[in-house]
């Protein structure tokens, strides 16, 4: 049978329904007034005149959110900083009050009868602004006589985090045959998943409920951040989602509109929805990345790696978003000394305030940050030392007799084979006949240039348990319930083939609603790859628990005791006899009822594990133009046992070109006088199309992993982890022909040629990131 | 305000709407076609992409004043013989599901219907008319390259 994916029927016939395609009866439209500068403290706000407009039920401000009791949307810190610091957190309204901190940011809220009469009258609020000074990035922001964007938070720094062991690195270090330093910058990018942000939320008076539709990727964090910033008790919030166009990390979080509409639904009294536009999203969504790293790594004599030593400066945005700081330092602690088996390892964290919009995840979610650090760091030791790239890492992997690995910051890879991953990579991706292709590209007046990246990621991280119910209706349809919400990662077809395999039921009998309010569950939302691995290995218990459950009733069917029935293929058997009865029809017995015997709530409490792959990237730049073009990219992954190679694959595909995405072009710029988002729509910004990359070959290396039952490890973040050192060093590779010996992203055609023009006129860094800039 | 009557997916309609209001916004919130999706405001992504007298058209760019008595076609509209018992579906609806060329979706409605234009025009696409005929549609999760495989399955499930 052809692949296909159990909700890929109403999607391609336009059944779906995203949060736009919700509509409720007596509904009112939303809008907000956004600030059009970066920093200024509010002089006067005067709502009156749209107040009066025919058609506009309410306006509201920050007095009518103080009044309600709304607080500062939640932030905390996921470990304690350096010396035990706590993060200083910036207070985050929903509608500002007194000052505005970024361009973009919610000021007031109108609610009319249309969409068009709502933004008619935020045109009609008359407000009077006082600039202050605005800090653009995060050297800027940290620097001496920097203005100051929250008066708790001296100096711009929230908080620094260290993980590793610093006196063990300046030993290493110390003792040294060679030290190789880097200064990189992994630019500010806008993660715009196709569906853009909203909500359409009702307020029952009677009961005190409200019901938010809205895009999420995970109910029970949705609900939670809701409950912090309004104060509405949590029995009283209900979040409902069906499909969600894309998430990527961004629609983790609460956003300040959400509370606002919901405080617009209690007091007009009727269903308010809000829908940004795509300009909204680009000034609104969590942006991501921003970060200024500096790394070194001690060598000896022969080429081994003594010690790494990172520093990673945040730019954070205005406010501190709540997967801000578990972005900005968990995937650095995880994977602080990649796939090397270094003694020593440490890295700074810091965390700057700036005058843009708040980061948070985004694909990778810091993944990409210290695999782009390590990868770039390692490539610029092997032109220092003149040793092959791909030698260099071949006397550097940890090896896989060597697993469970310690490493050096005190956590433990679970499993992996690292070399063997880089020797079939380098195999798929044909490294050797490498210098041959050069020579035709050369003869085309082409640069070429390969790259290779060797990665760790970790995945499967979360807060708790996850859950998950199954529920045996009528027609043989078994309903499932989980938090993890699907925004594109095929859920319903992964849970449905999981339970199907042991079963023994065929897949098209399961449904999944998981952003059905009506019942609550406690589960982690769709992030960090870890629902296959959470969510899955909760399904594999629950499998076995209905199993045990139908056993009993079989026993009784079958007048026998429940120890000598065997289950396989979907049916008891009486061990050693040709009687049996199956699964099925003890469904469809002990149906009609309000509850079913075989109805079963499970949970999974599962560790952390570490997919891990090797990412051989090859482009060609026509020096003439400063045009990259990807003409080959080989991926080898090790993401665990792997259920369905199809969605693998998506998977891998879109992460990859995300990475290419960022490497080529994509680049959320703040202008450093205005602080305004000059690449503020699609038109400047260069989303990938469809002529990304050539050439893309996947391979599988699995190793399962024994952290969970189902021996995956998650793979909705290798893709971008590799691409982006991988390309980067492709590019480099090519770009060191022209004479060009350092290079930030991104590629694009302008900075592309002038680099290799500046390094014409000796000048070999011109397209380095200046950090004090 | 004016009245506009047009066909949409085979059957006659009449709707008042201001001269500003767009097509999108009639397929969507008059209509209740909501398979007909709003990604951006510039015209850029190509998820509201219709069907107008046959020709393919961004439902965003179009005043819905301008459609008086033409004939629309949305992604509900095109494989008239789906229903919920689960029918048949446009080839092209069938190669995107086959392999696998959406995730969350969002962009599939409007890929769709620029890529039963684009075999219109190219029966036979090589990689070339592919690219050039996917250009006005983005997508953010698949990376493109299932939707290129699956627009030449679709090509070849037309031809025979």
């Amino acid at each position: 049978m052809s692949f296909s994916r159990l909700e890929d029927r109403r999607l391609v016939t336009g059944a779906g329904r995203y949060v736009s395609d919700w509509h409720l009866p007596g509904q009112l439209y939303a809008a907000f007034l956004r600030a059009d500068r970066a920093h200024a403290r509010i002089v006067s706000m005067d709502v009156s005149q749209a107040q009066a407009m025919p058609e506009v039920h309410a306006v509201l401000t920050a007095e009518d959110t103080q009044r309600a009791g709304f607080r500062s949307l939640p932030c905390a810190a996921p470990i304690p900083g350096k010396g035990g610091a706590e993060l200083i957190k910036p207070y985050r309204p929903v509608l500002a009050a007194e000052v505005v901190r970024f361009v973009g940011e919610c000021v007031a809220c109108v609610v009319a009868q249309t969409e068009e009469a709502a933004q008619n009258a935020v045109e009609a609020i008359v407000i009077e602004y006082d600039d202050l000074p605005v800090v653009i990035g995060a050297e800027a922001a940290i620097a001496p006589g920097a203005a100051q964007l929250h008066p708790n938070i001296p100096g711009n720094l929230a908080i620094e985090f260290e993980t590793g062991d610093a006196q063990a690195v300046a030993a290493a270090f110390a003792k040294s045959a060679h030290i190789v330093r880097l200064d990189l910058h992994n630019q500010r990018v806008a993660g715009n998943p196709m569906e853009p942000k909203g909500c359409l939320v009702r307020h029952d008076a009677g009961t005190g409920d409200y019901f938010v539709h809205v895009c999420t990727q995970g109910t029970a964090g949705m609900r939670g951040q809701l409950v912090a910033t309004t104060g509405i008790a949590d029995e009283h919030v209900h979040v409902v989602a069906e499909d969600v166009g894309g998430g990527f990390g961004l629609r983790f979080n609460a956003y300040p509109e959400y509370s606002a509409v919901m405080l617009a639904a209690r007091i007009t009294g009727r269903p308010v929805r809000w829908v940004a536009s795509r300009s909204e999203v680009f000034l609104s969504d969590e942006h991501a990345r921003g970060v200024s790293s500096r790394g070194e790594l001690a060598l000896d004599a022969q080429g081994q790696f003594l010690a790494f030593r990172f520093d990673f400066l945040n730019d954070m945005g205005a406010y501190i978003a709540p997967t801000g700081p578990v972005v900005a330092v968990l995937s650095i602690r995880a994977c602080l000394a990649g796939v090397y088996k270094v003694p020593a390892a440490v890295a700074n964290v810091r965390l700057a305030l700036t005058n843009s919009v708040p980061m948070a995840a985004y694909r990778g979610a810091g993944r990409p940050v210290i695999s782009y650090m390590i990868e770039r760091l390692v490539d610029q030791a092997a032109v220092e030392l003149a040793i092959d790239p791909a030698d260099l890492r071949r006397r550097n992997l940890i090896p896989a007799h060597a697993m469970p690995w310690p490493t050096a910051n005190g956590l433990a890879y679970d499993s992996g084979d690292f070399p063997a991953v880089l020797e079939h990579a380098l195999e798929v991706a044909d490294w050797t006949g490498f210098e041959q292709r050069r020579t035709q590209s050369a003869a085309h007046g082409r640069l070429r240039g390969i790259g290779l990246a060797s990665f760790v990621e970790a995945t499967g991280g979360g807060a708790g348990p996850d859950e998950v119910e199954a529920r045996f209706g009528g027609h043989g349809e078994i309903t499932l319930f989980a938090v993890s919400h699907s925004h594109g990662q095929s859920h319903e077809t992964a849970y449905a083939e999981i339970l199907s395999a042991v079963l023994g039921l065929p897949r098209e009998r399961f449904r999944l609603r998981n952003g059905d309010p009506a019942v609550r569950l406690a589960g982690n939302a769709t992030g960090g790859s870890r629902t296959l691995h959470g969510v899955g290995s909760a399904l594999r218990v629950l499998a076995d628990d209905v199993i045990a459950k139908g056993r009993e009733l079989a026993a009784r069917a079958l007048e026998v005791a429940a120890a000598d029935i065997v289950f396989a293929d979907g049916r008891y058997h009486i061990a050693g006899t040709d009687r049996s009865v199956t699964l099925d029809s003890l469904i469809e017995q002990h149906s009609g009822g309000a509850v079913h015997p075989l109805d079963t709530r499970s949970s999974a409490r599962t560790g952390g594990t570490f997919p891990n792959g090797c990412h051989v990237a090859e482009v060609e730049i026509d020096p003439t133009t400063g045009v990259v073009e990807i003409v080959r990219f080989s991926a080898v992954d090790d993401a665990g046992t792997i259920l369905n190679h199809t969605i693998v694959a998506g998977q891998m595909h879109g992460g990859i070109t995300q990475g290419a995405g960022q490497v080529l072009g994509e680049h959320a710029i703040c202008d450093r006088q205005s602080g305004q988002l000059l690449t503020g729509s699609f038109m400047d910004y260069p989303m990938p199309r469809a002529i990304m990359i050539h050439g893309l070959t996947l391979a599988e290396h699995p190793v399962p992993t024994p952290t969970n039952v189902l021996g995956a490890k998650g793979v909705g973040e290798a893709g971008v982890t590799g691409s982006l050192p991988a390309l980067m060093n492709a590019i480099l590779a090519a770009l060191r022909t022209a004479g060009v010996t350092h290079f930030d992203m991104p590629a694009t055609p302008a900075r592309i040629w002038g680099a290799i023009e500046a390094a014409r006129a000796g000048d070999a860094r011109r397209f380095a990131y200046d950090r004090a800039q | 305000m004016s009245k506009v009557a047009l066909t949409v997916n085979g059957k006659p309609v009449e709707v008042e709407v201001e001269h500003r209001t767009l097509l999108s916004t009639v397929l969507r919130e008059a209509l209740g076609l909501t398979g007909t999706h709003i990604g951006c405001d510039t015209s850029q992504c190509g998820a509201c992409t219709v069907h107008l007298d046959g020709r393919v058209v961004k439902s965003c760019t179009v005043l819905a004043v301008q459609v008086q008595g033409q004939s629309v076609k949305t992604i509900e509209g095109l494989a008239p013989s789906f229903d919920a018992s689960g029918a048949r579906l446009h080839p092209v609806q069938q190669a995107f599901s086959e392999c696998h060329a959406l995730q969350c979706g969002f962009c599939t409605p409007g890929m769709i219907m620029a890529v039963t234009g684009l075999l219109q025009d190219h029966p036979q696409p090589d990689d070339q008319q592919i690219i050039h005929g996917l250009e006005g549609n983005l997508c953010r999760c698949t990376g493109y390259v299932n939707i290129i495989k699956a627009v030449k399955q679709a090509a070849q499930m037309m031809q025979a």
